[in-house]
């Protein structure tokens, strides 16, 4: 464990960083490549979670064909707005997937700012969850104005939940700005850790502007909140349900995919330069042999 | 730097002229003033940034406070406030009345809307959407015609509910097991 963690700070224990820098930064220069104890531990311990955001991928991959499959084949269409009803099958598990985007991340910020579980693997989830939230909160209002057009017969309205999704999408906007700020780790990632509280306040703001108000857009589809019933027929139901269970892999890999690069850029900047010139001396002295 | 003829290792590989560019930048003053720069340049695109976010944000909050809280009326609702109403434009929504649907020379399009006891007849102009017949719920743009109750209507938009049904139910069984006719 002492391998990985270095001077940057708590969050770094425990992220599987391959050691290279101790081995390349001792005075006597990189003449032990491979030769570290525990660095194939670390290495097993990294492929292994490889190995499991892979099938994630490619389990999320299946789904997507099978909901195609499903959802534009197999399902009947509706009485009321006939094919147009083939939107079911992406429109809510989108919307679905942006609740738990910035769910995760609301949940990681305050586990960052609670003192006793504070590590920057939280603030670096926090961000990946919400980048990927952004993006689906795009797509919810993309595939949702696509369907508003045909069924509504307009393409965007001033609709309570409308427009609480459009500003829950300026809100983490605004969230991922401020994780742009630059300064030291620990200081941009309580700024990010109160933002994603911050902007947090509209998500269940969102979710019950159908209850609250007045609105053209339906009570959520599964799980009407008043009466936690589905009013969906057979396949119709079946397909919705592989939807959200495929979304939400989706979501999983697109987060640890995301959640990687973190790591990496992060490891690039602190390490980058010192490494590269060091790999360069150590070719150099390679060169000696 | 030494040319180095096959089989004669190269002495010397100075670290430094592989890479000028980049030992320069993390050490020199010129690589000091280049940081300066950037952050200056990060400063400046952060401020453009936080306001066109803030802007944004800013009228997304007014159309919360101004439309979204009150989308629409209900019919009965606009029938009682008809008089604090005039002719201003506001949305009411109501259940398409089946029977009263008159299409008028002109493109007129005449109906009526219930709604909470409340009846009230419409003259719509402009194209209904694909959905719209009798008996669906709607959310009409517009306002009340002066010294009458007929409501002026230059947009139907139409609601539709959580549910969804399968065209040929006959084929499926619905969420409770029955078959749904």
């Amino acid at each position: 464990m002492s391998l990985t963690t270095t001077p940057t700070g708590p969050g770094r224990a425990g992220t599987a960083v391959p050691p290279a820098q101790p081995t390349a930064l001792g005075p006597t220069g990189g003449s032990g490549v491979g030769s570290v104890p525990g660095r194939e531990t670390v290495r097993q311990r990294r492929s292994g979670r490889d190995a499991a955001v892979t099938a994630t991928g490619a389990l999320a991959l299946v789904g997507v064909v099978a909901t195609v499959w499903l959802g534009l084949w197999v399902t009947p269409p509706d009485r009321f707005m006939g094919n147009l009803v083939r939107l079911l099958y992406i429109h809510p598990s989108i919307a679905w997937v942006m609740y738990v985007c910035y769910g995760v991340a609301f949940l990681a910020s305050l586990l960052y700012l609670w003192p006793r579980t504070r590590s920057l693997r939280f603030d670096k989830l926090a961000g990946a969850s919400s980048e990927v939230g952004v993006v689906f909160t795009g797509l919810t209002l993309v595939t949702g104005s696509i369907w508003g057009r045909p069924t509504w017969g307009v393409w965007w309205t001033w609709d309570p939940l409308l427009t609480t999704t459009a500003l829950l999408f300026v809100l983490y906007l605004g969230y991922l700005a401020v994780r742009r700020i630059p300064g030291e780790p620990e200081v941009c990632a309580r700024r990010s850790a109160i933002a994603a509280l911050v902007a947090f306040v509209d998500v269940p703001i969102c979710y019950f502007s159908v209850l609250w108000w007045r609105s053209l857009h339906q009570a959520p589809t599964v799980a009407d909140p008043i009466t936690g019933k589905t009013y969906v027929h057979g396949s119709m139901a079946w397909t919705l349900l592989l939807s959200f269970v495929t979304f939400t892999l989706v979501y999983v890999w697109l987060v640890a995919r995301r959640y990687r690069l973190f790591v990496l850029a992060e490891r690039e900047g602190d390490e980058g330069l010192a490494l590269a010139i060091e790999e360069r001396r150590a070719e150099s002295l390679q060169g000696h042999a | 730097m030494d040319v180095s003829p096959v089989g004669v290792p190269a002495v010397h590989r100075p670290v430094v002229e592989a890479e000028p560019g980049l030992v320069a930048h993390a050490l020199s003053p010129a690589g000091a003033a280049a940081r300066a720069a950037l952050a200056r340049r990060t400063r400046r695109r952060l401020l453009a940034v936080a306001l066109v976010l803030a802007g944004a944000l800013g009228f997304l909050v007014y159309k919360v406070l101004t439309s979204a809280i009150v989308y629409f009326k209900t019919t009965s609702q606009a029938v009682a406030e008809r008089a604090q109403l005039g002719s201003s434009t506001f949305q009411i929504e109501g259940v398409v009345v089946a029977g009263t649907l008159r299409h008028r020379v002109g493109g007129t399009l005449d109906f009526s809307i219930r709604g909470g006891g409340a009846t009230v007849p419409v003259e719509n102009t402009g194209a209904p959407p694909q959905l719209f017949q009798a008996n669906v719920p709607v959310v009409l743009v517009g306002h009340f015609v002066g010294g009458s109750d007929t409501f002026a209507s230059d947009q139907i938009l139409v609601k539709h509910s959580n549910a969804y049904i399968a065209a040929h139910p006959g084929r499926v069984r619905g969420p409770t097991g029955k078959v749904v006719r």
